[in-house]
């Protein structure tokens, strides 16, 4: 009798690309799962994980919280007997659950490979610029009216009182971005959390939580773990990284409120009190956040990247497009953005444009990949931590009987 | 001692089982031999054993017949405490010269005992792992061969080697012995230099040293010996508890690239073997092996199949990767079972780390110009005249070192003549 085994070669390629391809050498000691020092005792990884990821069982992995839990500390793989890397290969299989949820598809493959780079720059260069060239603000202004508006004109102006011509533009360009990053989020971690229900057996839950239930008990809890960044403490090998993830992390919520309230105030309050429009002030409180939050970011990233470089070079992680491509389009963000800031200030309007259509490319790349790429962990992890919670509480557990 | 030159005489290196095998097979037929061990007496690591493969029996057993041969045999030629210091000339014609470190102690000793008596100054008994200490003038054990004392002067006072050297009515203590070097001329040589267990203060998750609870599986032979530091008790280091529950962490540095990263063979069949050590002291003890696998090679199978039969063990498959120290004394060791996927956090009262085998020449062997593989294992040069044996030459049991002794005295025994 013969059998016809035929090996999952795309799960491999898989799993070679995202740096995991080590998963090969594990021989199921066990020692990943007791040095881990995020594993709990119920359920403990990544042992199981590497076995499911040997075995070719996608659809657990899928499926499996952990694969999301996992912080990629690193202490694994300084243990591992055999240097099958666990955490590398956690990492792998996240690069390929993110782009197995992603949608469009299409989108999520593009994402998840380094040859694709230069049209994963491209899209986003060709759209802002032909937005550019619709608007008619294509050209480069005297230095009064620079000082002046700044920005505020880089896609020209109009007299139309309740929208300006810029919001208009960047609106157009980034809403539909973030927009579709939204759906994309929601319709990947419905499906994870389908899959973990599943895989976890509590479909049936004794209690459904409502939304503000789920929020108030699992999410919100979640939220406060990560900015606190509690479970990055406990990491051990790659202990140098919290001091990199923390102001980074710390920097995108200010950058968040930075921009909302610019938003308020520029596109809301601006409407009825023209002369709010411009730069803000460098001493407004808002601007000094803004500013101290610009350069965390850079510092922040700085040090992710170094770390990410010295580790490489040491051989103890793999190099991978999927783990650099966040780096380089989050420096990329925080570079160009205070460069244009600088070039506004010293009033040199051609550099500055240049810089500021660049910055615009690259805030718009964060958006559109960012369900696709490592970025994705900044939900589907979140949401993998909320249901930690969930599959622990008594919504799904008897208390009396489990 | 150039009178064994062109006679196809036989160094052999490291006086354990397997260098007194190759050696006596070797002399047996008549050729010259010299077996030279570094250590002030022969026997090697089986002296250290409570029992060995593949018949249990007591290390008496085997090493007294061997002695005895040795004795007997005019063709051999003994040297203790004696390293390999240069290297020359080629197959058939080898020109080895050799040091012969200070004893302090020469020919004259009967091992009466009297020097010891009145020596005030204790140092770690190498022979128990320091499990106890013993007197700085010493028989290294009671089955040392040669049966002489020997003095460790560095650890005794001036006063102190006054009185040694007093109460030697044999003039038998000499405090002004200088290491000695000699050359002899040999046609071959065997590599018989044996192991070393493996450090186990390398792997830090272990925690060996930071308590008395964890011990090597080498220490719990000492403890299971009759002329062991507890008389043949097993008792835990330090507190001399009776332990009800012991755990054993298979694999403790071997298979592992970070440390040893070949399998050294005898580990599973040693924590066996020391299973039944346990029963044979405490038939209530609970016995919990952690395993990655259970390698019991050839026959040994029979064996393992009666000791995962005893009711009171459990075999848990999932490497120790953590080790807690209590406040009792005891330890907690954690590995996730791999068959429920859950931890275990497992308290005992001892746990025995199975340390794996380090071949024992290491760097030396290098700058002697001998041939090794990337994990320091001897490897065989008939073109050169330079042959391994035992576990110089791969890590296995005593009933496999024999075997390939006599095929390393074979071997030998053919150049030069």
């Amino acid at each position: 009798m013969s059998m016809n085994v035929q090996p999952d070669l795309d799960f491999i390629k898989d799993m070679k690309r995202a740096g995991g391809d080590t998963l090969k050498k594990c021989y199921q000691c066990a020692t990943c799962s007791v040095v881990c020092p995020l594993s709990s005792d119920d359920n403990p990884f990544p042992r199981r994980e590497m076995i499911l990821a040997g075995w070719g069982l996608k659809e657990n992995l899928l499926g499996d919280a952990n694969v999301m839990l996992c912080h990629q500390c690193g202490d694994c793989t300084t243990y591992c007997p055999r240097g099958a890397k666990p955490g590398d290969v956690l990492g792998a299989i996240r690069a390929y659950a993110y782009k197995h949820f992603g949608w469009p598809k299409g989108l999520a493959n593009l994402a998840s490979s380094g040859k694709n780079l230069p049209l994963l720059i491209g899209i986003p260069a060709v759209i802002i610029f032909v937005f550019w060239i619709i608007s008619g603000g294509m050209h480069i202004p005297s230095s009064e009216d620079f000082a002046r508006y700044g920005y505020g004109h880089f896609f020209g102006h109009w007299n139309f009182r309740l929208l300006a011509k810029n919001v208009f533009f960047i609106d157009i360009i980034m809403v539909p971005a973030f927009l579709l990053a939204v759906y994309a989020s929601y319709r990947g971690v419905s499906a994870m959390w389908k899959l973990m229900v599943k895989s976890s057996g509590i479909d049936e839950p004794l209690y459904r939580p409502t939304v503000n239930q789920f929020i108030k008990e699992f999410l919100w809890p979640s939220i406060v773990e990560i900015v606190q960044h509690t479970r990055f403490k406990k990491c051990v090998t790659n202990a140098d990284r919290l001091k990199g993830h923390l102001p980074l992390l710390l920097s995108f919520i200010a950058l968040l409120f930075v921009t909302a309230y610019s938003f308020f105030v520029q596109d809301v309050l601006g409407i009825f009190y023209p002369s709010l429009h411009g730069p803000i002030s460098m001493w407004n409180p808002v601007k000094i956040l803004a500013n101290i939050a610009a350069i965390a970011l850079i510092v922040g990233i700085g040090i992710l990247w170094g770390n990410r470089s010295r580790n490489e070079a040491e051989g103890t992680t793999t190099r991978t497009f999927y783990d650099w491509f966040l780096i380089w389009m989050i420096m990329a963000v925080g570079v160009t953005g205070l460069a244009a800031e600088l070039f506004r200030l010293i009033n040199v309007a051609s550099v500055g444009y240049v810089i500021y259509y660049l910055h615009l490319v690259s805030v718009m790349m964060l958006f559109l990949y960012m369900p696709y790429t490592k970025f994705a962990h900044l939900v589907y992890r979140t949401f993998a931590m909320a249901f930690e919670r969930y599959r622990e509480s008594a919504y799904v557990k008897n208390p009396l009987t489990q | 001692m150039s009178d064994t030159a062109g006679t196809g005489a036989v160094l052999v290196v490291g006086g354990g089982i397997s260098g007194l095998t190759a050696a006596l097979e070797a002399a047996e037929v008549g050729n010259d031999v010299f077996i030279i061990d570094k250590n002030p007496s022969f026997g090697g690591r089986v002296a250290q054993l409570n029992q060995y493969f593949p018949k249990l029996c007591p290390p008496t057993c085997g090493l007294e017949i061997n002695y005895r041969r040795i004795k007997d045999n005019r063709r051999v030629r003994t040297y203790s405490m004696t390293t390999v210091k240069s290297v020359s000339g080629g197959p058939g014609n080898y020109e080895v010269q050799l040091v012969t470190a200070p004893r302090y102690v020469n020919s004259n000793c009967t091992a009466c005992g009297e020097c010891a008596k009145v020596c005030p100054d204790l140092i770690d008994d190498p022979f128990n792992f320091g499990m106890n200490k013993t007197t700085a003038i010493r028989l290294p054990h009671e089955m040392a061969f040669p049966h002489r004392y020997v003095l460790d002067k560095e650890a005794c006072s001036a006063e102190t080697l006054e009185a040694i050297k007093g109460a030697c009515k044999y003039d038998a203590v000499d405090l002004d012995m200088q290491p000695e070097t000699f050359t002899i001329h040999v046609g071959s040589i065997i590599w018989s230099t044996g192991w070393d267990p493996y450090d186990a203060k390398k792997m830090d998750n272990l925690k060996f040293g930071q308590s008395s609870a964890i011990i090597t599986n080498m220490m719990m032979e000492r403890l299971a010996a009759p002329n062991g530091p507890t008389k043949g008790k097993i008792l835990r280091p330090g507190d001399n508890k009776e332990p009800e529950s012991f755990a054993f962490v298979q694999c403790a540095g071997s298979r592992d690239e970070n440390h040893l990263e070949y399998c050294s063979y005898i580990c599973c069949m040693a924590t066996f073997k020391q299973m039944t050590y346990i029963r044979e002291r405490y038939p209530e003890a609970q016995i919990y092996v952690f395993y990655i696998d259970l390698r019991t090679p050839g026959r040994y199978e029979h064996f393992r199949e009666k000791l995962l039969g005893d009711p009171k063990s459990q075999f848990i498959k999932g490497k120790v990767a953590d080790i807690i120290p209590e406040s009792d004394g005891g330890v907690t060791v954690v590995a996730e079972n791999a068959l429920t996927g859950a931890k275990i956090q497992q308290k005992v009262d001892l746990c025995v780390l199975a340390t794996g085998m380090q071949p024992a020449l290491g760097q030396n062997g290098k700058s002697l110009g001998v041939r090794m593989d990337p994990n320091g294992f001897v490897v065989s040069d008939a073109d050169k005249g330079q042959f391994a044996a035992g576990c110089a030459k791969s890590a296995v049991d005593v009933y496999t070192s024999g075997q390939s002794s006599t095929a390393a005295a074979l071997k030998a025994i053919q150049i030069g003549k």
